[in-house]
């Protein structure tokens, strides 16, 4: 036990010393963790400043009206252009999307409400239909606040009432029954409007569009609490894989510059020297863990909700790797090739098993393919400990699966390097 | 000590160690010569049990089995490739292996000293082996098998492309190693290292051993006769005064001077003196084990 103890001290020695390998293996993961930690933080908050163009051809009060109430929404961000230019805006991808009011835009409900003759255009691109919905629901808010403040102008609300009045009376479609109910309704209108004192009619026709109250209720979250409890195991995936690549590494250099002769002309079985490295390789792999975990708790206030489970997971996901790594030096004959060959697997295995892009997020399609990656079943072990709730139970399978690979992988990694080296 | 039977190497079709048998006994130092391609480096992987020869039998110190513990504990192989560990100093190299053959503590940090001192290293101890000349390398790889203290040696090239001044050292230390008493393979194709440090040689090519003794005897059997050129004070020599103390049939003489071949130099040296002649000067061409290579090889030991 004592010669596998200082072959793996020396392991670690020889990693510290290339400032190389100290970053790929510790710096990487905390970057990586850090930098999508980051970014998925943000998810799930909707697009926020969405920036569009605003094309006011209208210039009438209303329209400035509602410009200002666009430009009050802090889920928008307004640029005023010309038609030409907010097109080529919208076309090179530099704004979500372009609104044109049209000449008329102000000019009333008639404006505002024709189906014939539309007072505003929406540019933008089909594809971003999600985009285009949010956009719509925004402008309409906005437009019913600017109408809102319509209705308090009396005289402006007098002169719809005219115009309406005279439009019933030329109606040629409308049963004279029906034209003379709506002439009455008009003048109670009339009345109501020459007769409300001030208070009661901005009261009355300046309320919320709409009105509600906000009930805040905390959602029982079935995922991740945080983003970074989602990016935690990728990290940690991240480390192994970069410690995984440079142990395998590591043994090719030591069979090419003869080091690892040397050993097996020592009192040592080939057994004694994979193990020093498995023995380095695991304990370079734990460290990074810990790193990560302290990062976590510390940095992103996220802590693994059951450690007891996080253990055996740890475990066989380290297990599973020094496993692939006996395999993945016996790849090449010389570190380049070894290196080249193992980085392509590692980088195939992190694509499907969810450890570039999370698997939730990956197509449908592709999903099947990450049941062959201990990418996917390290991260589902993991994830089963810090934030899906697993119980022992639901644990073993992924467990089982990585120690199986795990094994299968150092036992072909042995034959093979036992064969290479007769 | 060592014995090797018919031992037989080959890789897919080239046979590389081909029905190699000698024996070394406790206390020898025995050479294979050969160049570059020879078979040494293989002869020296199957004696320490790297590699498993096709056939043929090995015995290190009555044991047959080079995997052994205790056979491995009494073996200190000197790789020909430099088999170091760069990235880390000197110092830590030795612990490392010094650990590995089981040592610790006081012993280990004597025989690492010791070590150092031996392989001239002892004020750069804590410099990282990266930062080394090859010379400085090359004596750190020979230091870090001697470590255990092994009875056994197993030194293959160990001077391959080194300064003359690390030469020298190798040289004084693996000499120190044969008063000691220790048992001592050594592989070159520089036929002075055989020469000056060798008890036996073997010569070797192509994986074939094609004659082994004592170098003087390895001389005198195929190295050919020795050449001596003599110039005397007499300018106008009488051939005939001189013919009687000379055996050479193939006598040269021109004006003053002659050339004749022999096989025991010294005692033709003594009857030519006894002429009663006076020289200018005199010359001898001794034969050495590269005439002996080209003369079993029809080639140079390092064509």
């Amino acid at each position: 036990m004592n010669k596998v103890l200082s072959l793996a001290i020396k392991d670690l020695r020889v990693l510290i010393s290339d400032r190389g390998n100290v970053f790929w293996v510790f710096g990487f993961p905390v970057i990586f963790a850090l930098f999508f930690g980051a970014i998925y933080s943000g998810a799930g908050e909707g697009p926020s400043g969405m920036e569009i163009a605003i094309v006011n051809e209208d210039n009438s009060e209303f329209s400035s009206s509602y410009i200002s109430k666009l430009e009050s929404d802090d889920a928008l961000k307004i640029v005023n252009l010309s038609r030409q230019e907010a097109i080529e805006r919208v076309r090179k991808g530099k704004v979500a999307a372009a609104i044109i009011l049209n000449k008329g835009f102000g000019d009333g409900f008639e404006a505002l409400f024709s189906s014939e003759d539309p007072k505003f255009e929406i540019a933008s691109d089909p594809s971003r239909k999600m985009e285009s919905g949010y956009l719509q629901g925004l402008l309409a808010k906005a437009q019913f606040e600017a109408l809102s403040e319509k209705f308090t102008d009396r005289q402006w609300m007098k002169d719809q009432v005219a115009l309406w009045r005279g439009e019933l009376e030329t109606a040629t479609d409308l049963d004279f029954e029906d034209a003379e109910l709506y002439l009455k309704f008009m003048d109670s209108l009339d009345t109501l409007l020459t007769d409300a004192n001030d208070d009661s009619f901005v009261t009355g026709f300046n309320g919320d569009i709409l009105n509600f109250a906000q009930l805040d209720v905390n959602r029982e979250y079935e995922g991740p609490i945080t983003a970074f409890q989602v990016i935690f195991p990728q990290a940690i995936l991240w480390g192994i894989l970069g410690c995984t690549a440079t142990f395998a590494i590591s043994i090719v250099k030591e069979r090419t510059n003869g080091t690892f002769n040397r050993l097996r002309i020592g009192p040592l079985s080939r057994a004694h020297i994979l193990a020093g490295k498995g023995t380095a390789c695991f304990m370079t792999c734990a460290f990074i863990m810990c790193i990560l975990s302290i990062g976590a708790k510390v940095i992103f206030k996220t802590s693994i909700n059951n450690f007891l489970l996080f253990i055996p997971a740890a475990i066989c996901t380290l297990l599973c790797f020094v496993g692939l790594m006996m395999f993945i030096c016996t790849l090449g004959r010389t570190e380049q090739s070894a290196g080249g060959a193992g980085w392509a697997i590692i980088m195939i295995m992190a694509m499907i098993g969810g450890g570039m892009v999370p698997l939730v997020f990956m197509p449908s399609w592709l999903r099947p393919f990450s049941h062959i990656s201990p990418v996917k079943w390290s991260i589902y072990a993991l994830e089963g400990a810090i934030w899906r709730d697993f119980s022992f139970r639901d644990l073993i399978n992924p467990c089982l699966v990585l120690l199986a690979i795990g094994f299968a992988a150092f036992l072909l990694g042995t034959v093979m390097l036992r064969r290479q080296d007769d | 000590m060592i014995k090797a039977e018919n031992l037989k190497k080959s890789y897919g079709a080239t046979v590389a160690v081909d029905d190699v048998s000698f024996e070394v006994q406790k206390g020898q130092t025995f050479g294979l010569l050969g160049p570059n391609g020879a078979g040494k480096t293989t002869t020296i992987q199957l004696l320490c049990g790297l590699l498993k020869p096709d056939a043929g039998k090995i015995t290190l110190d009555g044991k047959t089995d080079p995997g052994l513990i205790e056979v491995r504990m009494s073996l200190g192989v000197v790789p020909q490739a430099l088999a170091l560990y760069e990235e880390l100093t000197a110092l830590e190299n030795l612990r490392f292996f010094g650990k590995i053959y089981g040592l610790s503590g006081q012993k280990l940090k004597e025989r690492v000293n010791n070590c150092l001192d031996i392989a001239g290293l002892a004020q750069r101890s804590k410099e990282r082996v990266s930062k080394y000349s090859g010379g400085m390398k090359r004596r750190l790889n020979m230091v870090c098998s001697l470590l255990h203290n092994p009875p056994i040696l197993l030194l293959d090239e160990p001077t391959v492309g080194v300064d003359p001044q690390s030469r020298n050292l190798i040289f004084d230390t693996i000499e120190d190693m044969r008063k000691e008493g220790r048992t001592i393979i050594y592989t070159t194709h520089y036929m002075e290292e055989a020469q000056r440090l060798c008890d036996k040689v073997a010569i070797i090519d192509h994986g074939r051993i094609l004659d082994m003794d004592n170098v003087e005897n390895l001389i005198t059997k195929h190295g050919g006769p020795s050449h001596i050129e003599a110039e005397f004070e007499e300018k106008s020599l009488d051939i005939n005064k001189i013919k009687p103390f000379i055996d050479d049939e193939n006598l040269q003489y021109e004006e003053s001077k002659i050339r004749f071949q022999t096989s025991q130099p010294m005692e033709s040296l003594a009857k030519l003196n006894s002429s009663g002649m006076r020289f200018n000067s005199l010359k001898v061409q001794t034969t050495n084990l590269e005439d002996v290579f080209l003369n079993l090889t029809g080639r140079r030991l390092r064509d």
